[in-house]
């Protein structure tokens, strides 16, 4: 199978005033074409920044120093000017954000918005044809009085309605790679299963790669087919996703299983943030690799 | 629509009151100034009598609310009474002089927008690199100096030591232009003569500029803080992750959500401009409502004083209304909120 993305012994570095630190140290992981995978760990582990520099964004900042092979549908995303990775994003690459009503314009109609996303891939768009596309992707998210949303502001919608609205922009130019960086976390439980659901459904029918970054284990197993488990700027246990929930093999996945709260009992468990533990080398399960 | 226009019958009234109030205290104010307005108006030779024929019929000798009284029954026909130092009516004194001081101040506010906004704008889009630190550094300094200051520097840069702008005046005396509103810049246009219209241009742009200059400062200091804040929030990072112009980004995704705090401020600056115009235009023998407003404080004329500090006022909360208008027309939250409200 095709790879629409590899990234190859990546690392991170950033220039401080107290000297450079190391945030990525080696980071490898491939996403095939269609293929949901997912990238978890703790807060600061490193998961956002990888998405960052898939997109090409952190390379703007200065004081950042990125290393490592970066391949998008077999092309050298390296080699690439700034021009021409701009080009690939909004277009072949998408991303949806943490929260939706924020990563909204708020001065600007959902329509406008949604016309700019589309103008994208196909820059003579009028606006009448672009309200007309974005009334049709609106609806494969089941809003139906898309009308009424596209002459919308962001904060005349629910949380649930924006990020409806959120997925549509994302795959509204047919992307083969979709990055969602947390989504639906700032939603209440109930509408972020809901959205995820369709997204599920959406980025299936379309055959679009996701690359799923979250923290959240059971919103992993529900919707990723293969998992990798992040820490501290490591991989530290890859596989496919039944494999790494029934055995997990490594102490900080096993640790990290254990951090999820459970209502029968026990309320949160005492669990040791930093045990040597946690430093052992990779996990690789059996289908894990490339 | 309705929205907009409940927005602004209720700032209408809030400015009638405000203009009310500023009559009260210009006029209480006004008769607390030590001198006698007749005995200054017709000189030391007048005799006694003369003089007090003069405060009769100026009804000087009434009490204080009583002469509010005639003055606001006057106000209301359009009478703001006969200036003591011109011997003229006051409105005709002001419709003479107020024209060449707002086309000043509107051209400089003009200059304040357009220079301004775009330099804040890409300070906030180059922040942190050498564009931007130029364009602090220069800003700051125009912020730093009071415009009449400015008159004075820019005069004698660009007027004596390099004579490319001209020191003095409105217009060159050989033109002809006949009045029909008082605003050069238009009678030359109506009159279709674009020798005397670039002749005007050419005139008004160094008062302006100078009259200008700290706006354009604090303006494109405004921009540029309230751009670098919108610039962390989240939907200017989805913009550049779909792929928009780091240019497209500044000028519009990152642009307008900052404009909307900026404006009142802006706005402010623009009004303040006429109280800044007095100095500039005695700078520039601009001969605008300011050396009429100076000599008639100097002669204790109170209908005149009165006057143009009513004029002032008017034209201070004008632009404030226009400024909230432009902000409710801006902002989305407030437009649909005052409809949220019926």
């Amino acid at each position: 199978m095709s790879e629409v993305l590899a990234i190859r012994d990546l690392c991170l570095r950033f220039r401080g005033y107290s000297g450079v630190s190391e945030v990525l140290h080696g980071i490898s992981l491939d996403i095939r074409a269609g293929e949901r995978v997912a990238l978890v760990g703790e807060s600061g582990s490193g998961k956002s920044v990888t998405a960052r520099i898939v997109l090409g964004l952190l390379q703007e900042l200065p004081s950042a120093q990125v290393e490592g092979g970066l391949f998008f549908e077999g092309e050298d995303l390296n080699r690439l000017s700034r021009r021409q990775w701009q080009a690939l994003r909004g277009t072949s690459i998408s991303m949806i954000f943490q929260d939706p009503t924020s990563s909204l314009n708020p001065v600007f109609t959902i329509g406008t918005q949604f016309a700019e996303v589309l103008r994208r891939r196909d820059p003579g768009l009028s606006r009448e044809a672009a309200d007309e596309r974005a009334g049709t992707l609106l609806q494969s998210v089941s809003i139906h009085d898309h009308a009424r949303v596209l002459g919308a502001y962001p904060f005349q919608l629910s949380g649930g309605m924006n990020q409806r609205v959120v997925i549509a922009m994302a795959l509204a130019n047919h992307p083969s790679l979709l990055i969602a960086d947390e989504p639906g976390t700032a939603l209440d439980v109930t509408v972020q299963a809901k959205t995820l659901k369709l997204m599920h459904e959406l980025v299936e029918q379309s055959g679009t790669a996701v690359f799923f970054i979250s923290h959240n284990l059971g919103v992993v197993r529900e919707f990723a087919d293969r998992v990798f488990v992040i820490y501290r700027g490591r991989i530290v246990e890859q596989g496919p996703t039944p494999a790494i929930f029934e055995d997990p093999g490594h102490a900080y996945t096993r640790a990290l299983m254990a951090a999820v709260p459970r209502i029968t009992g026990g309320g949160l468990p005492d669990l040791n943030d930093s045990e040597t533990a946690f430093l052992e080398p990779m996990v690789v399960h059996e289908g894990g690799d490339a | 629509m309705s929205a907009v226009l409940r927005l602004l019958s209720r700032r209408l009234g809030i400015s009638l009151i405000v203009l009310v109030g500023v009559s009260m205290l210009i006029f209480g104010i006004a008769r607390v100034i030590p001198g006698d307005p007749a005995r200054i108006a017709l000189g030391p030779n007048a005799t006694e009598e003369q003089v007090a024929n003069l405060r009769a019929a100026l009804h000087l000798d009434d009490p204080v609310v009583v002469q509010y009284g005639h003055f606001v029954a006057d106000l209301l026909q359009g009478d703001l009474g006969v200036s003591l130092y011109t011997n003229r009516p006051v409105t005709l004194d002001i419709a003479q002089f107020l024209p060449a001081t707002l086309e000043l101040v509107l051209f400089a506010g003009v200059l304040m927008v357009a220079i301004g906004l775009p330099l804040g704008m890409w300070s906030a889009r180059y922040r942190g690199r050498w564009p931007d630190h130029l364009i602090r550094v220069v800003s700051l300094l125009g912020v730093s100096a009071p415009s009449f200051v400015w008159a004075v520097i820019l005069m004698l840069l660009f007027a004596f030591f390099l004579p490319i702008f001209p020191i003095a005046g409105r217009i060159t005396d050989s033109f002809e232009i006949t009045r029909a509103t008082g605003f050069l810049l238009i009678d030359t246009l109506l009159a279709r003569n674009g020798a005397a219209f670039f002749d005007v241009l050419w005139h008004i742009f160094l008062p302006a500029f100078a009259l200008a200059v700290s706006g354009i400062g604090q303006a494109a200091r405004l921009t540029r803080a309230n751009m670098v804040e919108t610039y962390d929030r989240p939907y200017v990072e989805m913009a550049q992750a779909y792929g928009f112009s780091a240019r497209r980004i500044a000028a519009k995704y990152a642009f307008k959500p900052s404009l909307i705090p900026s404006l009142t401020i802006i706005g402010l600056d623009f009004a303040a401009m006429l109280g800044n115009a007095f100095l500039v235009e005695a700078v520039f023998a601009w001969p605008g409502l300011s050396r009429y407003g100076v000599a008639v404080i100097l002669r204790k004329d109170l209908n005149a004083i009165i006057g143009t500090v009513l004029i002032i006022s008017a034209t201070f909360l004008i632009v404030n209304l226009i400024v909230d208008l432009l902000i409710a027309f801006l902002n989305p939250r407030i437009r649909h909120s005052e409809r949220g409200t019926s």
